[in-house]
């Protein structure tokens, strides 16, 4: 008699211990908490795992899953999952001028409800979380310059961005499909009020732009360009984001930047039209909301301004050296009109398509 | 003697009819069985989505989204320059691709392969690094503006990317593949003996090539030109990379509207305008081409 290596019943014991994990393994994996959140990726990602997702799941007990898409991959494949009634994600991250919109509105559930447990708190500004999502972190988009001979002045405002007898040099700005920065920059050059300047008069703005246009070598469409021109001295003038500004800096790039011609900009937190875990995911906001360690921690890698005031105590001085101070805020930097931006986006941008080919 | 005669004539008898037999040695029945999965596939992945995205573009009943393509300028003069810039990259990949894909069917094997890997490796590399090599290349500081200012042929820097011309340089090196090796295959199986008969009566190297070798690589040239045309007029990642205000394409449009407005029904309608747009010109190009002898023998 040939004796096989393997009797019948060791076989059908490993295929039964093989079949086994995979029966329970997605049982389990339901089984425990979790809560899937979507953002940008990155060094972004990273800090906020570091300075929130963990020590959150050490808290709770509760997995945070992370996906990763841009910010327009993030709008469209929500709008997708809600409307299919396949929701795989239960928050993501968006801007605040975006998380104000409609379309925003008809795929994210409103907070209003959740948000009332932040209504005592002093630390926390009133739009801390909002009916679109809570605040993660303010940030602004601001002009930026090179620095370089000390006894020379440096660009200010806006108006010297557009004077080039004063400032020689090329200039750069942001061409990333969400024009009204742009628009509003040129119009706060042209003479254009703080108060006055929402509506935008776009035939205005764009008349100003076409002054300075020729001296435009670079339309930048994502963050790493912006940079990346900076540091060829593609230009010496430019619009970009203040956390692309400090990153250079960081470098060791002479890299200088004025708030007096700043636009505050953020990011929300919003959760998704009937999300699978939507417990945990008000847990997780809460969570950022009530613990300024974690704003701290988190902004301080990223060069960001916490919602919470007692965060902003906890930063390094170094850090809150280059955070725009209070004063400035009131007295500089232009708070957009996210309604009035959202009603106008198409046409907004098919203007400013028409302008620039 | 006569006998091995009698064989050869039967073998060569009998092979031209199986080849043309073997089609219907299957069944209708078993025809349709192995077609299924394909026609499936294509029906769930392609038929299903396409017919989709038409019936958005006309949601609500209405021709709004497409009465606000036509009335606005900037639409129909984004689609020509899409065509315009899709056509120039089709016509730069036939002029720098049929030379390599020519040599490429002429030289020894050895070295043929080494050649057609230069062809294969750049396709088998991501878009998006192809891409970024160009930025690279061109960028103020680059090579090639470094090159020409050390050779003196500029002064300054030139302003190379971020440019139409780099969007076209960049996009024709990116197809060139995909007009090379339906060019290469149609020449690959051209026997020598039609161009040595067309000089052993008497044409020259020119006179052979134009009417013998040219017009019988049409096949090769129609699908290579096809491919790179349709493939060209929906570039997105490219044009986004090496491209500037100045090179805006109808994918940048329809982006736009997808991820950005998330006004799907007027991206579904330019898209559908693109669909249509591609089909005219593949329908016009048979056209043109199938004036020519050549095309005789494909379908």
């Amino acid at each position: 008699m040939i004796s096989l290596p393997l009797s019948w019943n060791k076989v059908q014991k490993l295929a039964l211990a093989g079949i086994l994990p995979l029966l329970i393994w997605p049982s389990a994996s339901l089984a425990s908490e979790q809560v899937v959140i979507a953002s940008t990726g990155g060094a972004y990602d990273r800090a906020l795992k570091a300075a929130w997702f963990d020590p959150f799941t050490k808290a709770t007990g509760i997995e945070v899953v992370t996906v990763v898409a841009t910010n327009a991959e993030m709008r469209a494949k929500v709008a997708a999952m809600v409307k299919t009634g396949n929701v795989t994600w239960d928050l993501y991250l968006d801007g605040e001028i975006q998380a104000a919109s409609k379309a925003h509105k008809a795929v994210t559930e409103d907070l209003t409800g959740f948000c009332k447990q932040f209504a005592g708190r002093k630390d926390l500004g009133a739009n801390a979380c909002a009916a679109g999502g809570a605040l993660l972190q303010s940030t602004a988009t601001l002009l930026a310059y090179r620095t370089g001979d000390t006894a020379k002045p440096v660009p200010q405002t806006w108006a010297d961005m557009w004077d080039s007898k004063a400032f020689p040099g090329e200039r750069a700005f942001p061409n990333f499909d969400d024009p009204w920065r742009v628009m509003a920059a040129a119009l706060l050059a042209d003479g254009v009020g703080r108060e006055e300047l929402f509506p935008l008069d776009v035939e205005r703005a764009l008349r100003k732009l076409d002054e300075i246009r020729p001296s435009v070598s670079v339309w930048w469409k994502t963050g790493d360009q912006s940079v990346q021109g900076f540091r060829n001295g593609d230009y010496s003038v430019g619009q970009i984001w203040l956390t692309r500004a400090k990153a250079m800096q960081n470098e060791g790039l002479p890299i200088g930047w004025s708030y007096k011609a700043s636009f505050l900009v953020g990011d929300r937190i919003a959760l998704v039209r009937g999300a699978r875990n939507r417990e945990n995911a008000l847990k997780l906001m809460a969570f950022w909301l009530n613990s300024p360690e974690a704003q701290a921690k988190a902004c301080e890698v990223l060069s960001c301004t916490p919602p919470s005031t007692e965060a902003i105590a906890l930063m390094s001085e170094d850090v809150r050296k280059t955070m725009p101070h209070a004063d400035e805020v009131r007295d500089y930097m232009v708070v957009p009109d996210a309604e009035w931006i959202n009603a106008n986006a198409a046409q907004l941008l098919q203007r400013w398509n028409e302008w620039l080919r | 003697m006569s006998g091995l005669s009698e064989v050869s004539q039967a073998v060569s008898a009998r092979q031209p009819r199986s080849t043309v037999a073997s089609a219907r040695f299957y069944s209708r029945g078993v025809s349709v069985c192995l077609a299924a999965p394909l026609v499936a596939a294509l029906v769930i992945g392609f038929v299903y989505p396409v017919t989709r995205l038409v019936a958005l573009s006309f949601s609500g009943g209405s021709l709004e989204h497409y009465r606000r393509l036509v009335a606005e300028p900037l639409y129909l003069g984004v689609l020509a320059s899409t065509v315009k810039v899709a056509f120039i990259v089709t016509i730069a990949s036939l002029l720098l691709g049929f030379p390599v894909a020519y040599l490429m069917a002429r030289l020894r094997h050895g070295v043929a392969m080494v050649v057609a890997a230069c062809v294969f490796i750049p396709l088998w590399t991501s878009v998006l690094v192809r891409s970024y090599a160009w930025v690279v290349l061109l960028q103020r500081n680059g090579i090639v503006n470094g090159l020409l200012a050390d050779v003196g042929i500029t002064d300054g820097p030139l302003k190379l990317i971020y440019t139409e011309g780099a969007v076209i340089v960049a996009m024709t090196h990116v197809l060139m593949p995909f007009m090379i090796l339906p060019i290469y295959s149609t020449l690959r199986t051209l026997p020598p003996d039609y161009i040595r008969a067309a000089r052993n009566l008497g044409a020259g190297a020119c006179r052979a090539f134009i009417s013998v070798t040219l017009p019988l690589s049409l096949p090769g040239i129609f699908a290579g030109s096809v491919l790179c045309f349709v493939l060209a007029l929906g570039f997105y990642i490219t044009p986004a990379l090496v491209g500037g205000p100045g090179s805006m394409l109808m994918a940048t449009l329809i982006g736009q509207q997808t991820t950005v407005l998330l006004d799907w029904p007027f991206a579904a309608a330019l898209s559908t305008v693109l669909l249509a747009v591609t089909l005219i010109f593949v329908f016009l190009f048979r056209k043109t081409l199938s004036l020519s002898k050549g095309l005789h023998s494909v379908h």
